[in-house]
């Protein structure tokens, strides 16, 4: 389309945005964009709108920045798989080998995953866990977001209309930090989640010190468990499993759909939890991170 | 003569048994292999389709100046100036012509029907062109479940068989037995998701026009849109050497594929017109859905009294395609009294249309489970209670099998799967990591028919050959399997033989459907070569300087391009120099293949298999995964081994699909498919796809056809999915009657 821009700059992006007449579709990997757009267009709902195009900003880095990593918003998901990086992106690095399948981990970016702000979302919960904020950009400055308060609903964020998401920022737990992730969907692979459970432990003298939980795809946003996670802690990774009880889902509110029906979610997101917590008490035994 | 000759002089067994690799492999690998959408002619302009998004109404409003104005665009075409056709595409004047949509009125039938078509010089410029239509509806209530009210009756199903068949009285049958199982089953509407989209690139010269388009039957295709278009057939030259799957829905022409030569028309000049993966879940077909009830009776001894088997389904509000999903109960188990029985209702969907394994597929999952579920009533082992029921003749008809070795394929997949001390309970096994795991089995049947075909053969005086029929390979191996086939035909290796295909100039090959093309086409070419052979032999036989001078049509054998003295195979003489010594350059042979009348009046013709399925499940959470499946087939003479164990491979993992994933989800307010996308309409994955081992179990029907060739395509759905779908039962206890098994219902 005309107005389409593919700046080769941040400041660039900026100022097209800051000028723009209408807000532009802005585009990184295009793996929730283009699909996005056949809907609409199989359907007669398309609005074509300008793209402004992100890929050449070079953002694709991960920095190791001391007190915390940063991601940079053109981190793919096979950058990211890829990538030698401490144990607690464990989690994280699980769920980048499910989403989609190779060639979406090669173009989809883990960043525009949390703009795109599915429900399924598989990049919420591990990064929920990981206590990641978002930075975001425009020409009044720059400001971070806790991801929690970045994700506002389904397919809605914090991001004003002048902001671009130019990185997730990692802080770094402290200790022993064990993370994995679950993910359970109607087939092997290729599959958008019925559910799926990140989960990070912080041990020190072999009990948790600190639990972190989160489910997806089982309410509008991604949700924390505070209360098992306080549960959780001065308990040994060996007892965490028998610890989950159903109250602990109080904060999900899954629906039916025809993936699934809100009974099922509520069931197997508490199946995926127990597991995900015994895998962690035994890391050594963890192969792989399929639900089963 | 042809015959005579052929049962003389052709040898079989030196390309024909083989498993050679596919002849277009490399050109499909290296990416030169020409698909349809592949090509540009000079000037060549893109098409692209306005679809409704509403499923019932009329097109109040286009903007058509909007779309004319956007850059790059060429030509709007509407109802308003679509080209005139000479034939009504709402006339119906053959089982096989079905009514489309090509712009004839402003009505919506099903959501996704095309309702203008935008010309442009970019594919881009034509799709924001067909964005900016934005068109405006008057908008009608749907019908989109078989729920629907208006009930119907219908005469026919498929494409043309009697709806309601019986044999013995049903209801005494039932009244007598001592067990009696009564269970209703759902298939839901499924679409054939070729990976090749429709396409066509149409250019006129003229009144003549030139068509790419994949076709699975190139001389309807042509028949279809000369009539259309009020031109003699020979004015349209269609080309389709390669089809990316077609599974049916390329059987026949669709409105689209006739809306793109309209757009040439329109604007005198060449276009492109490919359909986007949501648009072929509405103008190409579809399976459509259904509801079966199984009423069984049985006596203490297991053997079945009656089988009543009730089919509900759907056809769109304006044409009639009904899924013959009960003529699986007429051919595959010996209860003395059968009936089959249909009602229907009326969607706002487009006209279903045969899809692999049509009526047999969705008949099969509900007869297996039914027959699973007598079993255990019986308290017998499944296998144990089919071959109770052993059917050696045809139960509906009465008729002999023309062959059946379904019990060696019982016998040699129990073997292989092993299958012995399976226990009758479920839910008794489990693997080392605490899975729940269960055994399936499923009888696999499919109709072995046969279209009607021609081919032509020419041997050079170079003492190679041209062997050709518009033949349609989709992948399934006809460029390879054909080619064997004809070399044996004349006698000749097969680098020998420059064999034609794909290209409606070449001799009508028939449809490549009904797991018949091989058959059909394969004995034309067949007959074909025995023809030219039995002209160069009389040819010899006439010419004193000949070795072969008198011997006698009965008396010569061809081999190596050479005719021998079947009495004295050291005199004989090549082609080259009986065509050179005659002054000839070539000598030309033609043949038919068609089923003799005779066969089907004598015989049921059937391809048989037994299908073994295993599954794990995870007790927690429901998920399953098929782990393991063993099929043997019987399906008469295998040209190629190779290529028919792929073809029962892909059926085995389109009977998983049809067990566990594949499913059109309807909105019921807007009629749309919410899933018509490769992302959410699941087949299985490779991850999904367990171990596979197909068993090609040796059989020999001396009635079929003149070759004994019955047909491979399509019968490895039958038997698998209902296999699969009993092993779910085996694992968990719980029987889903529903498919595809949703995870959350084997919860207990």
């Amino acid at each position: 389309m005309s107005g389409d821009r593919k700046p080769a700059s941040l400041a660039e992006a900026l100022s097209l945005l800051a000028g723009a007449p209408e807000a532009p579709l802005l585009l990184a990997g295009g793996t929730d964009v283009y699909p996005a757009r056949a809907v609409a267009e199989a359907w007669g709902r398309y609005a074509p709108r300008p793209v402004l195009d992100l890929s050449g900003l070079g953002l694709a880095g991960i920095e190791d920045r001391g007190d915390h990593h940063r991601i940079g918003a053109g981190v793919t998901w096979a950058a990211l798989r890829d990538a030698p990086l401490p144990p607690w992106f464990d989690g994280l690095r699980q769920a980048a080998r499910q989403v989609g399948g190779v060639q979406v981990q090669a173009r989809g970016t883990v960043l525009g995953n949390l703009c795109n702000a599915s429900p399924a979302a598989d990049g919420v919960p591990p990064l929920l866990t990981l206590e990641a904020e978002v930075e975001l950009a425009s020409r009044r400055g720059t400001r971070r977001l806790p991801l929690g308060a970045f994700i506002l609903g389904n397919r809605r964020t914090a991001l004003a209309p002048d902001e671009i998401a130019t990185a997730i920022l990692v802080p770094k737990p402290a200790g022993e930090t064990r993370s994995a992730f679950l993910k359970l969907g109607a087939r092997s692979y290729l599959v958008i989640s019925i559910a799926m459970v990140a989960g990070l432990l912080e041990i020190d003298s072999g009990r948790i010190a600190a639990a972190r939980l989160a489910i997806g795809a089982c309410s509008p946003v991604a949700q924390r468990l505070p209360e098992l996670e306080a549960a959780l802690i001065g308990a040994r990774p060996e007892e965490a499993a028998a610890l989950a009880a159903p109250e602990h889902l109080a904060p999900l509110s899954p629906i039916d759909d025809v993936r699934a029906t809100a009974e099922y979610r509520r069931h197997a997101a508490l199946v995926l939890l127990r597991r995900l917590l015994a895998g962690l008490a035994a890391p050594q035994a963890q192969g792989g991170s399929q639900a089963a | 003569m042809a015959e005579t000759a052929s049962a003389t002089h052709v040898r079989h067994g030196s390309s024909i048994g083989q498993p050679l690799t596919r002849r277009d492999g490399v050109l499909k690998v290296t990416g030169q292999a020409r698909y349809a959408a592949d090509n540009h002619p000079p000037g060549m302009l893109h098409a692209a389709l306005a679809v409704s998004s509403i499923a019932r109404g009329r097109v109040a409003a286009l903007d058509v100046a909007a779309a004319r104005a956007h850059p790059g665009v060429v030509e709007v075409m509407t109802p308003a100036n679509r080209p005139p056709l000479a034939q009504d595409p709402d006339d119906k004047n053959g089982p096989f012509v079905f009514r489309m949509e090509a712009l004839q009125d402003d009505r919506v039938r099903y959501a996704g029907q095309p309702i203008a078509v935008v010309i442009a010089e970019t594919l881009e410029a034509a799709t924001e062109g067909a964005a900016l239509l934005a068109p405006r509806y008057e908008a009608e209530a749907v019908e989109t479940g078989l729920d629907a009210s208006d009930v119907f009756i219908p005469q026919m199903v498929g494409p043309g068989a009697p709806a309601e068949a019986r044999h013995g009285d049903v209801e005494a049958g039932l009244a007598a037995a001592e067990r009696r199982v009564e269970a209703t089953y759902e298939t839901p509407a499924q679409y054939h998701n070729a990976m090749e989209p429709h396409a066509i690139v149409a250019a006129w010269e003229g009144d003549r026009l030139t068509v790419d388009t994949p076709s699975q039957g190139l001389a309807w295709a042509q028949e279809r849109i000369a009539g259309l278009l009020g031109l003699p057939p020979e004015n349209i030259h269609i080309r389709s050497p390669f089809l990316g799957g077609g599974f049916g829905s390329k059987g026949v022409i669709s409105g689209p594929q006739v809306l793109g030569i309209l757009a040439a028309r329109l604007v005198g000049r060449p276009v492109k017109l490919v359909l986007r993966r949501e648009q072929m879940y509405g103008p190409v077909g579809h399976r459509g859905p259904t509801r079966q009830t199984l009423r069984l009776g049985a006596g203490e001894d297991g053997g079945l009294t009656a089988l009543h088997h009730h089919v509900r389904t759907a056809t769109s509000r304006f044409d009639d395609f009904l899924e013959p999903a009960a003529s699986v109960s007429h051919t595959l188990y010996a209860a003395p009294a059968i009936a089959t029985t249909y009602d229907a209702v009326r969607l706002d969907t487009g006209t279903p249309l045969f899809m692999r394994a049509p009526g047999e597929a969705s008949g099969s999952i509900a007869l297996e489970s039914a027959i699973d579920e007598m079993a255990l009533e019986c308290g017998m082992d499944p296998l144990e209670f089919r071959l109770r029921n052993y059917a050696e003749v045809e139960p509906m008809s009465g008729k002999p099998f023309s062959s059946k070795a379904l019990r060696e394929c019982y016998a040699q997949g129990v073997a292989r799967f092993g299958w012995a001390g399976r226990p009758l309970q479920p839910r008794q096994m489990r693997d080392e990591n605490g899975l729940l795991v269960g055994w399936g089995l499923g009888t696999a049947t499919f109709p072995a028919l046969m279209f009607q075909g021609q081919a032509r053969a020419v041997i050079r005086r170079d003492g190679t050959a041209l062997a050709e029929t518009g033949a349609h390979d989709m992948g399934q191996g006809a460029w390879t399997a054909l080619a064997q086939l004809a070399a044996d035909s004349l006698g000749l290796e097969i680098d020998q033989v420059e064999f034609r295909s794909g290209d409606s100039r070449l001799p009508d090959a028939g449809i490549a459907g009904g797991s018949s093309h091989t058959a059909t086409a394969g004995i034309a070419l067949h007959h074909a070569g025995a023809d030219a052979i039995a002209k160069l032999t009389e040819l010899a036989m006439a010419d004193q300087r000949s070795p072969l001078f008198g011997a006698g049509n009965m008396g010569v054998v061809a081999r190596n391009g050479r005719l021998l003295r079947r009495d004295d195979e050291s005199r004989g003489e090549s082609y080259a120099d009986i065509l050179t010594r005659a002054g000839l350059a070539e000598i030309e042979g033609r043949g038919t293949g068609a089923m003799d009348p005779a066969v089907p009046e004598h015989y049921a013709t059937h391809s048989h298999g037994a299908v073994f399925a295993e599954v794990k499940i995870d007790p927690e959470l429901g998920q399953i995964r098929a782990t393991r499946l063993v099929g043997a087939f019987a399906a008469g003479r295998i040209v190629n081994p190779r290529l028919v164990r792929s073809q029962y491979y892909g059926g085995m993992i389109w009977g998983v699909s049809f067990a566990l994933h594949e499913q059109a989800v309807m909105d019921k307010c807007s009629g749309r498919v919410m899933n018509a996308n490769l992302g959410e309409y699941h087949v299985p994955v490779n991850a999904d796809v367990p171990s596979l081992e197909a068993i090609l179990v040796e059989e020999h029907d001396p009635h079929v056809n003149p070759l004994g060739i019955k047909g491979v395509g399509e019968i490895g759905i039958t038997g698998t999915a209902g296999a699969v779908a009993n092993a779910v039962w085996h694992a968990t206890g719980v029987r889903v009657r529903r498919f595809p098994i949703a995870i959350e219902k084997l919860l207990v």
